[in-house]
């Protein structure tokens, strides 16, 4: 289904957050003040690789207006954070390893004098030269930045499968290429920062964003050296992440200047200083050789892969490992040889970004099916088809997957589309001069969800009838603009029949939610949605039964629906009419889309319920009144379904996209247009159609941002663009304003998983998409992102190329 | 808190007239943003580049973090909490499209977006897709990819269109 707000019908659900968004009202966690607060900030190092040899902080501490002013002495516990690694540390004591690294932190009672304060902090370093690139840091004899060595490797991984030699010995053709990919910056418009409160029972509140607020409180914890309930973790509503603000950033700062001063503390990160501290996506170097029969077929596959993980560990293993998992594409190859290394260097630091790693993976792979696509003289889209995985065949890693018709639907509605068929012949714009060249490529993706096998993946959530007599959920997930909250609203009033206004929705705060993993890697909705698989029929059962005591009418006679448990109707009726009986329903249920999964659809008796309703019985909040109020909640916990196969880091749901790109190129400037695309994602049940486009189209923006223009470049491992004048990622004019999402809906009968997350679908695909569409444009491969202009500039004539050759 | 420095500084923010004694080599988004508590708008760049703290400065689209108190002395300011539909309270037409068409997701550059749409608007009731583009180009949104603030803003001018033609 092409989805859009006409085709969405009454599903078509307005975010709940939204009027406090439009009108500035809604207050993010770096808005928040109070009265006698104190600013934090936070010294960072002269040197991306240098020896500490003093640090005086004298003079910062005699000046007026100073209530802080801590190095890496004052860190009571664990001077080390890391979200699975922790080897960053927060304050550093002998050596600092890049720019971002912090050394000591000052809290003042103006912003200005805080400067000021860091200004009369005195450092002395012995200047090394540092390691700016993962070959530099590979070198024999390159010092070694991390006790923990060997080297300066920080993960390696490896696939093998068959014998790729002997594969490569049978093939008719070998496409050998190597990718680079940019250091993209996440470039989140609310930077990170927030207000650290102690209070008078000792307790420390931190509203600061992450993407994983236990998390946060256990690394706090560490730091600080106190218990985990010591700490309140507040971390919604966030201005954007994109995988970005998961790890610690200003937290630990904010949290001992707070401790130590006695007094709330305001942490608010400049741009520059985001740039500088803030984690990035990884640069990578994928070198492919690729080999096929005679017939097409692919037989062997060789990949080195080599990251540039910068100062510290944070992530970059399990990216390494996703972007492994991923650099063998939906295909199924007899021969494989892969090895993957994640090295330390001096730059900035790479971590977690949307896609985590696909993205990378997914352009050198599809860039190679081009490449031999038209080796042989074939359709690239036919090309795929021959050598795609098939339907029950095992996973890239080998392991088993959950079999879904996903790869060859999103493969046959791109084949199917208007877009992609244009490729057939070339587009021309008449009107166009002759340097301006049209092409349309196109790249399909399979993409896991979850962090993988034999990572702990917890999963959970909450329901309750609060004292209010609401429905509420609670989920350690969080609002960083995806559309959490409208998304379980409508899960909701999907399950209960209920009214919006009879819902309490809590996230983001420690002390009120359950730990329910983090929210990443698309898991968000699909963990929430299985949650409330398990808790609605014991939670329905227990607000039918204390109606049905209340009223003496069978809890079979009793369904649940808008302000309270309502009596069954008649059911003579069709199920049409019944719906129409009540607009809630009307507006929250809508006309199901065709092709939604029958588990999601149908199997919950909810519908007849709600279909049946007749006159309220009893309210929620007569309901609540009943009984004690933890009699009223509902728990679970449960794992993110995993492959069963030994297999670390192996996915066992995947979501799966077909994009295709219209680019048009002036071979004059070389500039790259993006004109027209169109992402197919199978998904599953469209939920929150608002949000699904949003989350495509905003994934597709950023993936045009990786593929034109956006890279963090680095000279001698300092930020040569630090700020968004010269970091250009895509404005409203920049972008494809013909963009189009059509949604697969299909899961297997009796899927009891539900709804996939589309938080990173819609950005790992369009890149290859679109350097295919350049090469049917000029003829040029690009390999390097972002597309260098300078590769699409053609020559005027060849008579000035002989002008400005030697010879 | 020391005592803030300077002369005093007046001008009307969002109808109402406002005098404050600051710096006047302050910048507008902190008097905004710190001193009159009016945080709808946003700072995020600090060159002028991105657009989230747009407000309007006598009618014109203007990034206070680029502008300074003494150059707005006696100014009309209009900040997101200064937008309102017929009545106060309610939402701007701007502001329903934006909701009703999803052109928002994190929120952050949306107060700013609105403020821009708004002056593009006032200057160019049936903008071209150019002067859309031209007008919006100074915000930068990261979470949408601009489809929904293209689709709001289509919207109003639509809903103008139509209320011009009845």
């Amino acid at each position: 289904m092409l989805l859009n707000r006409e085709s969405s019908g009454k599903r078509w659900h307005l975010r709940p957050d939204g009027v406090g968004k439009v009108t500035g009202k809604l207050q993010y966690l770096t808005d928040m003040t109070l009265p006698d607060m104190v600013h934090g900030r936070v010294l960072r190092s002269s040197y991306p690789y240098a020896r500490i040899l003093s640090i005086d902080i004298t003079g910062a501490e005699a000046m007026e207006g100073v209530l802080a002013v801590l190095t890496s002495k004052d860190v009571p516990g664990l001077n080390l954070f890391g979200i699975a690694t922790p080897d960053q540390p927060v304050f550093c004591e002998h050596v600092v390893r890049y720019v971002g690294d912090a050394i000591a932190a000052v809290a003042a009672d103006s912003p200005e004098r805080a400067a000021i304060a860091l200004d009369a902090i005195r450092v002395e370093y012995e200047e090394w030269t540092p390691l700016d690139s993962p070959e530099a840091a590979l070198a024999p004899g390159a010092p070694e930045l991390h006790e923990h060595g060997p080297g300066n490797v920080l993960h390696r991984t490896e696939i093998k499968r068959g014998n790729v030699d002997e594969g490569f010995a049978t093939c008719q053709h070998i496409v050998s290429e190597t990718y680079y990919t940019p250091r993209q910056m996440h470039a989140y418009m609310e930077t990170e920062g927030g207000l650290f409160v102690p209070d008078e029972n000792g307790r420390l509140h931190v509203y600061a964003a992450t993407q994983h607020g236990y998390k946060d409180r256990m690394q706090l914890a560490r730091i600080i050296g106190c218990s985990e309930e010591d700490i309140r973790v507040v971390s919604s509503p966030i201005g954007g992440s994109f995988g970005g603000k998961d790890e610690l950033n200003v937290q630990p700062y904010g949290a001992l200047l707070a401790l130590r001063s006695g007094r709330p503390v305001k942490m608010h990160n400049s741009r520059k200083e985001s740039v500088r501290a803030g984690l990035k996506r990884h640069p990578m170097k994928i070198e492919m050789q690729t080999g096929i029969s005679r017939e097409g077929m692919i037989q062997a596959h060789r990949v080195r892969i080599t990251a540039d993980t910068g100062a510290y560990a944070t992530l970059g293993a399990p990216v390494l490992n996703f972007c492994t998992e991923h650099c063998l594409g939906p295909y199924s190859i007899p021969h494989v040889d892969v090895e993957g290394v994640s090295v330390y260097t001096n730059n900035g630091v790479s971590g977690e970004f949307r896609g985590f790693g696909g993205n990378q993976a997914i352009f050198a792979m599809e860039g190679q099916m081009d490449r031999l696509a038209e080796i042989m003289d074939m359709d690239p889209w036919e090309f795929r088809r021959r050598n795609m995985r098939g339907k029950t065949d095992p996973g890239p890693l080998n392991q088993r997957i959950l079999v879904t018709d996903g790869l060859s639907q999103v493969w046959e509605a791109m084949d199917r589309s208007e877009l992609w068929q244009k490729h057939q012949h070339p587009p021309a714009n008449p009107a166009s001069p002759p340097w301006i060249k049209r092409g349309v490529g196109a790249a399909i993706a399979m993409h896991g969800a979850g962090l993988g096998y034999g990572i702990p993946d917890p999963a959970g959530g909450r329901l309750s009838l609060n004292a209010e007599g609401k429905i509420e959920v609670a989920f350690s997930y969080e609002e960083f603009g995806q559309g959490l909250i409208a998304t379980l609203e409508m899960m909701l009033c999907d399950l209960f029949y209920c009214s919006t206004s009879d819902l309490s929705i809590v996230i983001g705060d420690t002390d009120r939610v359950p730990h329910s993993g983090s929210s990443t890697a698309s898991r968000s909705t699909t963990m929430a949605w299985m949650a409330l698989q398990r808790l609605q029929t014991p939670f329905r059962s227990k607000m039918l039964s204390v109606a049905s005591a209340l009223s003496g009418i069978p809890s079979d006679e009793l369904v649940t629906g808008p302000g309270g448990i309502w009596l069954r109707g008649k059911s003579t009726e069709s199920k049409a009419e019944k719906i129409a009986m009540s607009p809630v329903i009307t507006e929250v249920v809508g006309e199901r889309t065709s092709g939604s999964s029958e588990s999601f659809n149908d199997t919950s008796d909810t519908v007849d319920n709600a279909a049946l309703i007749s006159g309220l019985v009893v309210s929620y909040v007569d309901l609540a009144k009943q009984g004690k109020s933890e009699e009223w909640i509902f728990d679970t916990q449960f794992e993110y379904p995993t492959t069963p196969d030994n297999v670390v880091g192996g996915h066992y749901l995947y979501t799966y996209a077909a994009v295709a790109a219209e680019v048009e190129v002036n071979t004059l400037t070389g500039e790259a247009k993006l004109l027209d695309t169109r992402h197919v994602v199978a998904a599953g049940p469209v939920i929150n159609p608002m949000g699904f486009i949003g989350q495509i189209e905003g994934g597709s923006v950023m993936a045009l941002g990786f593929t034109l223009t956006e890279d963090a470049l680095m000279q001698d491992s300092r930020y040569m663009t630090t700020n968004l004048d010269t970091y250009l990622i895509p404005t409203i004019r920049d972008i494809h304003t013909n963009l189009e999402v059509e949604a697969i809906e299909n899961l297997p009968e009796g899927d009891p998983f539900g709804p996939r997350g589309i938080g990173e679908i819609g950005s790992v695909a369009l890149a290859p998409a679109i350097t295919a569409a350049i090469h049917q444009a000029t003829g040029v491969w690009v390999n390097r992102l972002p597309v260098p202009r300078d590769q699409l500039i053609k020559p005027l004539d060849v008579s000035l190329q002989k002008g400005v050759s030697s010879t | 808190m020391t005592e803030p420095l300077g002369n005093f500084w007046t001008a009307v923010v969002n109808g109402e007239k406002k005098q404050l004694r600051i710096a006047q080599t302050t910048r507008l988004v902190d008097v905004l943003r710190t001193q009159l508590s009016l945080t709808g708008t946003k700072v995020s760049c600090e060159v002028g580049r991105c657009g989230a703290c747009m407000v309007l400065m006598d009618g014109e689209p203007v990034n206070s973090c680029l502008v300074m108190a003494y150059q707005c002395v006696g100014s009309e300011i209009t900040t997101i909490e200064g937008l309102h539909g017929e009545k106060e309270g309610e939402l701007h037409p701007i502001q329903q499209a934006f909701v009703e068409e999803g052109g928002f997701q994190c929120g952050y550059c949306t107060p700013g977006m609105v403020i821009s749409t708004k002056a593009l608007l006032d200057r160019y009731p049936q903008p071209s897709q150019e002067q859309i583009e031209t007008g919006l180009c100074g915000n930068l949104c990261r979470c949408t990819g601009y489809g929904g603030i293209l689709r709001a803003v289509k919207k109003v001018i639509d809903e103008q269109d139509r209320m011009g033609s009845t």
